[in-house]
């Protein structure tokens, strides 16, 4: 087992883009943000339950901006008496307890204050990557000595991509390889692109459910052992991802194309210049051959 | 007899080749013999060709020599001439023997590299089995590319050795033992021989005037030690002795020496004498000559040893900087007039002086690390719509398109859904939704499709993995010659193509097909 003074620090990163979730609920009325939530939760106090050093972090991904669940600002001001003493009542581990009321609490204000703007409706996943490395590197800062700290990122993804957070989500994806911080995915709807990359880059797993209903299932059983535990047992092969880079006329994934030696921009068709930098390229041309002339006999 | 272009070395009459009587004719380049009565040669082999020659014993009736080519057939000669059969065979059997050698040398170092070559390397002789033992390539085509030029030029280590210099005590080296009664013993090995002849050409000059004609090589060393040249108080007296001759040489060449002087522009030798004033200023005295006349006889010997010894660093370090001459080479005849003046010329390059002087000064005051770095000049990059870059491999259209009433609607939802939002960890879900799920993720669900396989190379046994390797790398070898063909500019390359190439490909493909099914057979 992990030595005592190793710190495993767990951030789950929850995808609740409201517009999603709204149509879902339309959809399948069975599994809802609630449900989605309840299991998170449940994947959270199973972590801290381990061992004692284990340490959550619970951040919400929102279409305005990404949230700290937990640990929120609000514990510290020590409000909220009312529902500890609730749940204090049931005789549960305190730090459990705390953790998913905070949770609870702080859910229910994020998406009181959703606001509807038309265009931006989609899940701004790579700031709340972001916002988790740096709170896993504030953490680690804050570490007694001698302690080492070992921290991974789970991301429960609903939403689709989006294209305009590329470079965002590749610096971070870079970011948490030099850190050595694993990227895991639980995808509920479509395959992402992206963080099937971070997931092959950093070296986390990626699953997509087939069943919603049984997510808790799954982020136990795939989810909750650590790197070291992984190797040991039998988990789901890594998926094939598609490394194919897109042409930057059509968009389209191309596997053998032509790059501008200038400016390194990828076409799918050769032009005599590049769009991007205006450098003009010269092709050699396969000579021609000029026909020779025939000399006519002169009739003797 | 046939007008004969080489020079005949030795014929021999009556000489039998498979029972036809004949003459040998040995020439400069090849052995040849012809039937009697004809005129032209029938066996001709060159000296080059010929591997090596054996006698019949001498017991035997049949005198006889045999000549064993490099390919393995080999030639008898067998000498029939009642009288003289013997001393015949010897005589050809002795030209043979010096002749041979000199011919061995230039097919031997082609087969020596080759044979080098293929014990280096591993891979290299594989490839060679595969390809030319098996016939699939003429071993001429394989070695085509890969000898290249060994014919012309010297073997490549050789030309990076450094010269290896002479040491200036190497006179002192050669101590002389005592032999016991009244002589010295000196030991002159081949390095201390080499560098005597190296240091003082006129020696050497002596030396291949000499011996071997009037004097052994023991005696003109005796007579080398003995003489007063190479002993300290150099009293030139008695011109009997042979290197006496030399002692004048030294003399003059010392004597160009210091008049040459030394030309550096920066450094003025001759303001270091000293400058006289007036009395009680310097020295008021006239400058020491050199001419023997008022000298004491220990100042003039002084005098000798200090002027034997500047010649002998200055020798010493011409031999040095003289590039390696080739030790046939005799001593031109401008030399021999100034001695070892030509040394002399070492210290001097024949540039105009003030060229000299102004590169020496730039020399000496400017360091090339000090300078500031001259930068390159660079071309600005460009760029109109950057921001393409920042676009990810996603497809531009969206897959969705919602309304804006669709928006609303979602939102509100999810906000009357979440505004009571309390955890039910007890009823988080079903346990046939569980137990599908662990049904999904145990080997062999639906999740695990695809995964844990077996890397193929622990499923192919180790010498089948290796025999495909040997048939792959001999494959691209033939894919190398095929290339190699490319531009096809003449029409030798299209007929290669064509013809040999299709030719050699097949066998390969054929080949590895009989190797494919002889696995496949072995697995069933």
């Amino acid at each position: 087992m992990a030595s005592e003074d190793e710190v495993n620090l767990l951030v789950i990163v929850v995808d609740v883009n409201p517009i999603w979730w709204g149509q879902q609920a339309q959809r399948e009325p069975e599994f809802t943000l609630s449900k989605c939530l309840d299991g998170v939760m449940v994947m959270g106090n199973s972590h801290m339950a381990l061992t004692r050093t284990n340490k959550l972090a619970v951040i919400a991904s929102h279409c305005q901006d990404s949230h700290f669940l937990y640990p929120s600002k609000s514990l510290g001001g020590g409000g909220g008496a009312a529902e500890d003493t609730s749940s204090s009542r049931d005789g549960k581990y305190e730090l459990l307890a705390v953790a998913n009321s905070a949770i609870a609490e702080e859910i229910r204000n994020v998406l009181s204050k959703t606001e509807v703007r038309g265009n931006s409706t989609d899940t701004l996943l790579a700031g709340s990557l972001a916002k988790a490395l740096c709170y896993i590197y504030r953490v680690s800062k804050e570490l007694d000595v001698g302690q080492e700290i070992k921290s991974r990122i789970l991301v429960i993804k609903a939403a689709e991509d989006c294209a305009l957070q590329y470079m965002n989500f590749m610096n971070v994806i870079f970011a948490a390889q030099k850190q050595n911080i694993l990227i895991d995915a639980c995808v509920l709807d479509s395959d992402s692109g992206l963080l099937q990359q971070a997931c092959d880059i950093t070296g986390g797993l990626y699953l997509k459910i087939p069943q919603k209903l049984a997510l808790t299932q799954y982020l136990l059983w795939v989810f909750l052992p650590d790197s070291e535990q992984r190797s040991q047992l039998v988990l789901p092969p890594p998926a094939h991802v598609d490394y194919r880079a897109a042409c930057f006329c059509h968009r389209n994934l191309i596997e053998i194309g032509y790059v501008c030696s200038v400016c390194l921009s990828i076409f799918c068709n050769f032009s005599p210049i590049c769009t991007t930098c205006e450098t003009a390229f010269k092709i050699q041309l396969p000579q021609m051959v000029k026909p020779k002339k025939k000399k006519l006999k002169m009739p003797a | 007899m046939a007008s004969l272009s080489e020079e005949v070395l030795l014929v021999v009459k009556k000489v039998r080749q498979r029972k036809q009587d004949g003459t040998l004719y040995l020439m400069a380049e090849r052995i040849a013999w012809g039937p009697e009565g004809k005129d032209r040669f029938t066996v001709s082999h060159p000296y080059s060709d010929i591997r090596c020659q054996k006698i019949s014993p001498d017991g035997k009736a049949k005198v006889q020599l045999q000549l064993v080519l490099h390919t393995g057939e080999s030639t008898t000669f067998h000498f029939a001439n009642e009288s003289t059969a013997l001393k015949d065979r010897e005589a050809a059997k002795e030209l043979l023997q010096q002749l041979l050698p000199k011919f061995k040398k230039k097919a031997n170092k082609e087969l020596e590299e080759k044979n080098r070559m293929l014990q280096e390397d591993p891979v290299l002789f594989q490839l060679y089995k595969d390809l030319v033992v098996s016939q699939v390539i003429s071993a001429e085509e394989f070695w085509a590319n890969r000898l290249g030029g060994l014919n012309n030029s010297e073997p490549a280590p050789c030309s990076n050795k450094q010269e290896v210099g002479i040491s200036g005590a190497f006179l002192a080296d050669i101590r002389p033992q005592t032999d016991g009664c009244n002589g010295l013993r000196y030991n002159l090995t081949t390095d201390i021989i080499e560098s005597i002849f190296r240091t003082y050409p006129a020696v050497k000059q002596k030396y291949s005037e000499n011996v071997p004609h009037s004097l052994t090589e023991k005696e003109f060393w005796t007579r080398f030690f003995q003489s007063h040249y190479f002993h300290r108080d150099r009293i030139n007296t008695g011109t009997q002795d042979i290197f006496s001759e030399c002692a004048k040489q030294d003399e003059k060449g010392l004597m160009s020496l210091v008049n040459k002087g030394v030309k550096n522009p920066l450094v003025d030798l001759l303001s270091l004498e000293d400058k006289t004033l007036d009395e009680g200023y310097g020295i008021k005295q006239a400058l020491p000559s050199t001419s023997n006349t008022n000298k004491t006889v220990k100042e003039s010997s002084n005098a000798a040893i200090i002027k034997r010894f500047n010649h002998h660093s200055a020798m010493v370090l011409a031999a040095g900087s003289r590039k390696n001459e080739v030790p046939a080479d005799q001593a031109s005849e401008t030399s021999s007039t100034d001695g070892n003046s030509r040394d002399s010329d070492f210290f001097q390059p024949p540039v105009k002086k003030v060229c000299v002087f102004t590169v020496k000064l730039q020399e000496a005051i400017e360091y090339e690390d000090l300078q500031r770095e001259s930068k390159q000049k660079t071309v600005a990059l460009n760029l109109k719509k950057s921001d393409r870059y920042a676009h990810g491999p996603v497809p531009l259209q969206s897959q969705k398109y919602t309304t804006s009433q669709d928006i609303i609607n979602a939102v509100n939802c999810i906000q009357h859904e979440m505004a009571h939002y309390k955890p039910n960890l007890t009823q988080v879900m079903s346990s046939t939704a569980a137990s599908s799920a662990i049904a999904a993720l145990s080997p062999g669900g639906v999740l695990m499709q695809g995964g844990a396989q077996q890397a193929i190379n622990q499923m192919v046994p180790s010498d089948i993995q290796g025999e495909l390797k040997h048939l792959y790398v001999a494959a691209g070898e033939l894919l190398r010659h095929f290339w190699s063909c490319f531009p096809v500019n003449t029409s030798f390359l299209e007929d290669k193509l064509t013809g040999h190439l299709e030719e050699m490909l097949q066998t390969a493909y054929s080949k590895f097909h009989i190797w494919q099914t002889r696995r496949m057979m072995r697995k069933t």
